[in-house]
């Protein structure tokens, strides 16, 4: 009886730790949940998607990021193709849903390391100058705003007239 | 008696007085730093390959670096904008000098001989735990880059061709 106790309280415990405080703390970081969305497809767009999604609290991704229109603006842009490749010149593509949110599972595409990317919509392409390294979110760079840390969100026009000429549509 | 119990204090004492030293006030360490002047294409190969946000150009890095394609040092600069500044190429030649100082002095020393003693060469390579996996093959043209630099005749067109790898 007692040894049931004692290897019942282990396991209580073993389950209550965390052994990551750092993720922790980035997953408490990104808040809850905008009011009236829940968590699904159009969830937490421009937030760095593989801190939950990293298999352990919700489904595992590769890569997964927000696309917006236009350089400087938030506003997302609806049915961009987002064009991966990877060092062994393995391809994928992705398109971006209402809110500008894409994502590729890991079990469909794990690529290696590191990873060149375009964004086309309509005729216009963007091609990102850096390589990712590593980390698979993009807002884990692509910050809401520009900085001398972030070059700002994802964007695939310079400016809004550019971007209504190109005749893409979702 | 009490000869011999004053005898042993002053021995104690003066045991203890020979034993202690204090630190020279005027030694200094002595290093030798890889050419600053050849740097520039070094730091550029780098910059492009492991200076990325997500790797060494985030401040949440060791090993920092600054450039083009990652952090910037000024604050009106924003990554992949302005070209790298000449005060960034010395904020990663300081950062990867003063890495291991002694060590790198060694290794400056000998002509860049055994560059696996540094952590930097080790980690790069992969043989040693590195996130961002095995970076450097030896003697392709991004290992020839940096070693070259080590070894005091940086080899340039190594670190153009490095540029152009994935």
């Amino acid at each position: 009886m007692v040894k049931h106790f004692l290897f019942a309280a282990f396991v209580a415990t073993a389950l209550s730790c965390s052994l990551d405080p750092t993720h922790d703390e980035a997953q408490s970081d990104l808040g809850d949940e905008a009011p009236g969305v829940s968590p699904g497809p159009d969830h937490r767009p421009g937030q760095p998607c593989l801190i939950c999604h990293d298999g352990t609290t919700a489904p595992q991704w590769s890569v997964a990021g927000t696309v917006t229109g236009v350089l400087g603006s938030t506003a997302p842009l609806h049915g961009a193709t987002v064009s991966l490749t990877d060092a062994n010149l393995s391809t994928f593509t992705a398109t971006s849903n209402e809110v500008g949110n894409f994502w590729i599972e890991s079990g469909r595409w794990q690529p290696t390391y590191p990873v060149k990317v375009a964004i086309t919509y309509g005729s216009a392409t963007a091609t990102m100058s850096t390589i990712i390294g590593r980390d698979g979110s993009c807002a884990g760079c692509h910050a809401s705003t520009a900085s001398r840390i972030s070059p700002g969100p994802v964007y695939v026009a310079a400016t809004a007239a550019q971007l209504s000429s190109a005749g893409g549509s979702p | 008696m009490r000869g011999s119990s004053l005898f042993y204090s002053v021995f104690l004492i003066l045991i203890f007085v020979v034993a202690c030293s204090t630190p020279d006030a005027d030694s200094r360490t002595i290093t030798i730093t890889p050419d600053r002047a050849s740097f520039d294409p070094v730091a550029a190969a780098l910059d492009r390959r492991c200076g990325t946000l997500d790797c060494h150009g985030s401040r949440y890095r060791n090993l920092r670096m600054w450039g083009q394609d990652g952090m910037r040092l000024g604050l009106g600069d924003i990554p992949g904008g302005a070209q790298t500044t000449t005060a960034e190429i010395d904020s990663m030649y300081s950062a990867i000098t003063q890495l291991e100082p002694e060590i790198m002095s060694e290794v400056v020393a000998d002509h860049g001989q055994n560059p696996e003693r540094l952590t930097l060469i080790r980690k790069a390579r992969g043989t040693e735990k590195h996130a961002g996996g095995a970076i450097l093959i030896p003697g392709d043209v991004r290992d020839r880059c940096l070693l070259s630099w080590l070894e005091g005749k940086t080899d340039g067109p190594a670190c153009s061709q490095a540029l152009l790898l994935p």
